[in-house]
């Protein structure tokens, strides 16, 4: 019992974790915090859909398309939208992204209708398999599978590509990473890019599971917020593990503890966790100049 | 996150435009109330009642640069406790409001203590969960709020004159947001306001001139919870009924919205954001998805070509003129 519901746990927090991933990417390169990442995951996650059911495509062209899709998505966000704001206050930025967030979600509205649709699941035809003793679903073990991968992904692009590390040079100083050559703007879209793929895949992964519909990603998004800063927002393990430990935690109080205070109680530990490590779990403090 | 600040200017100047502005808005207000009805006079209630939360709001993100993502939980309090205060033991409306304000203060001060370690986006995240816990709560505690049933709000009367029918709950808010007003003016030029614009820009700087950071904090997020809690019993004497289900993680959201779009860190920017709030998207109301879209792209226009919100037209003007 406690297995099965440690195993639902890290599904469902391996999604929080993608998202808390999409939304530190670009908040460690361009200091936004991105709150219109919901809403991008799910646009993009309509766009799969429409490929897969209304012109039937298979798997093998519609997620590709689809991960194209969402690379530009971020490109164009972070052109038209973010660069213009680069040097005015943050807070500025962070609402033009819930700008964006709003009129994503009507746009979708509008071309897709507020029904709620099928996503079927790529493992839709395998069994629940036994692990160990533990029984476990595929989409599970999917969701867990390509969370894992994703980070490694984007680990190893970070660390070993020319393009990642000029997008750490530029996250840690734009004006030197210039002076040495880097296009600061180019960076950026590449970590909008990596967030918004990230975020497509996190709404794959969920769609079979809750449904698809405009609202799907809300409740998510703010998980993965939460999960973000319960590991700590400056480096991408943390926010993993803390997303991780966000879903199984939730997991295990609504079913031992409360099933209706879940949520609550999930945030009541945050705010508790927070009050004795003020920058998450596994954040360094920045020590700040005077 | 830092903050535009508002533009020094010399503190008399400043206070008596200021209150020519209050004057404007407080006659236009009256006007409204006076020769329109019904719907309209709702709105205005509306906008009212909401550029109270702005001012709350303020306070604390505007002057001292705290983050809050919670502000529908303060809102909440206040719709609630006012609504259950007439409700169980018939206190009248004018003495309810202001109990729940004074208990939403007590709260504010309390979430100001956990709050003193965070900044930024741990800090928004903190008072986010405090918002959803207060939601839940109110949710869940059926046998006083009446749980996702919703409660309905006594009539609100003054000297056995009911004060729901017509626009004369608009005199009552705009009695409410003069004073809120002109107190938060006040609050601006004075000492304690002077601390709370330094703790913005530099707590160390202001730790080392003396200021008491912790109880400034704590200052901040109790006046911020009062004004936003009195709105809500407001609200809640408006709409007559409330339900847990419309004090969630957007209202705190579309509050923060409110004071950017109107410009961060003054009182009449914050008149400005909620007027915005209410009236845009009414505007568009006529069409199938198209409020949200609409004010979703009026939010990101804002803020790209005004950064410093809608009151820095006013500022520009000003300063063409002159």
């Amino acid at each position: 019992m406690t297995a099965e519901l440690i195993i639902g746990g890290l599904a469902s927090g391996s999604l929080y974790a993608l998202i808390g991933i999409a939304v530190v990417l670009v908040l460690q390169a361009t200091d936004v915090p991105n709150f219109a990442q919901g809403e991008m995951a799910m646009f993009s996650t309509f766009v799969a859909y429409t490929m897969l059911n209304t012109y039937s495509l298979s798997w093998w062209i519609a997620l590709p398309a689809a991960i194209a899709f969402a690379a530009l998505q971020g490109i164009v966000v972070q052109q038209l939208i973010i660069r213009p704001l680069l040097g005015s206050p943050t807070i500025n930025a962070v609402i033009a992204t819930l700008g964006l967030n709003m009129a994503l979600h009507s746009v979708a509205g509008m071309i897709w209708g507020n029904l709620t649709n099928v996503f079927t699941s790529p493992v839709a035809d395998l069994p629940v398999f036994r692990l160990f003793g533990v029984n476990v679903s595929p989409d599970s073990a999917l969701t867990i599978l390509v969370s894992v991968a994703m980070i490694i992904v984007f680990t190893l692009i970070l660390r070993h590509t020319r393009a990642g590390i000029a997008l750490r040079a530029a996250s840690q100083d734009q004006a030197v990473a210039k002076l040495m050559g880097i296009s600061v703007s180019r960076s950026f879209a590449l970590a909008w890019a990596m967030g918004s793929v990230a975020g497509l895949v996190a709404g794959i992964l969920v769609a079979p599971i809750l449904f698809l519909d405009v609202n799907l990603m809300a409740p998510l998004l703010i998980k993965g917020f939460a999960g973000a800063v319960l590991g700590g927002l400056s480096s991408l393990p943390g926010v993993f593990v803390g997303g991780l430990l966000l879903g199984v935690v939730e997991n295990l109080l609504g079913a031992y503890v409360s099933g209706t205070f879940n949520e609550a109680l999930s945030f009541i530990l945050i705010i508790v966790v927070l009050i004795v490590a003020p920058a998450g779990i596994f954040g360094r403090v920045k020590s700040t100049k005077v | 996150m830092n903050h535009t600040t508002t533009t020094a200017l010399p503190a008399r100047a400043k206070s008596s435009r200021d209150q020519w502005f209050l004057g404007g808005f407080v006659v236009l207000y009256a006007l409204i109330a006076l020769f329109s009805g019904g719907y309209f006079v709702y709105l205005l209630n509306l906008i009212g009642i909401f550029a109270l939360v702005a001012i709350g709001l303020t306070i604390l993100t505007g002057f001292s640069g705290q983050t809050s993502l919670g502000h529908a939980g303060f809102f909440a309090i206040g719709a609630y406790a006012s609504a259950i205060f007439a409700q169980r033991w018939g206190v009248p409306f004018w003495l309810a409001i202001p109990l729940a304000g004074a208990f939403a203060t007590v709260i504010g001060a309390l979430i100001a203590l956990p709050a003193l370690r965070l900044k930024d986006l741990y800090l928004a995240i903190a008072t986010l969960g405090f918002g959803i816990v207060t939601q839940k709560v109110i949710f869940e505690w059926r046998t006083v709020t009446g749980g996702g049933g919703g409660m309905q709000v006594p009539m609100p009367s003054l000297f056995g004159l009911s004060v729901a029918d017509g626009s004369r709950m608009a005199w009552v808010i705009a009695a409410t947001l003069a004073a809120g007003t002109w107190a938060a003016f006040r609050l601006a030029s004075s000492r304690t306001g002077r601390a709370l614009s330094m703790l913005r820009e530099s707590e160390t700087a202001a730790a080392c001139i003396g200021i008491r950071v912790a109880r400034y904090k704590v200052v901040a997020f109790a006046l911020s919870a009062f004004y936003t809690a009195v709105a809500g019993g407001l609200y809640a004497n408006v709409v007559r009924y409330v339900n847990p289900e419309s004090f969630d993680v957007n209202m705190s959201i579309m509050f923060l919205a409110m004071i950017v779009i109107g410009g961060m860190g003054s009182v009449r920017g914050a008149l400005l954001g909620a007027a915005f709030y209410v009236a845009v998207p009414e505007a568009f109301r006529g069409f199938k998805d198209a409020p949200g879209l609409i004010f979703g792209i009026s939010l990101m226009l804002v803020v790209i070509l005004l950064p410093g919100g809608l009151t820095s037209l006013l500022r520009a003007r000003r300063k063409a003129a002159s």
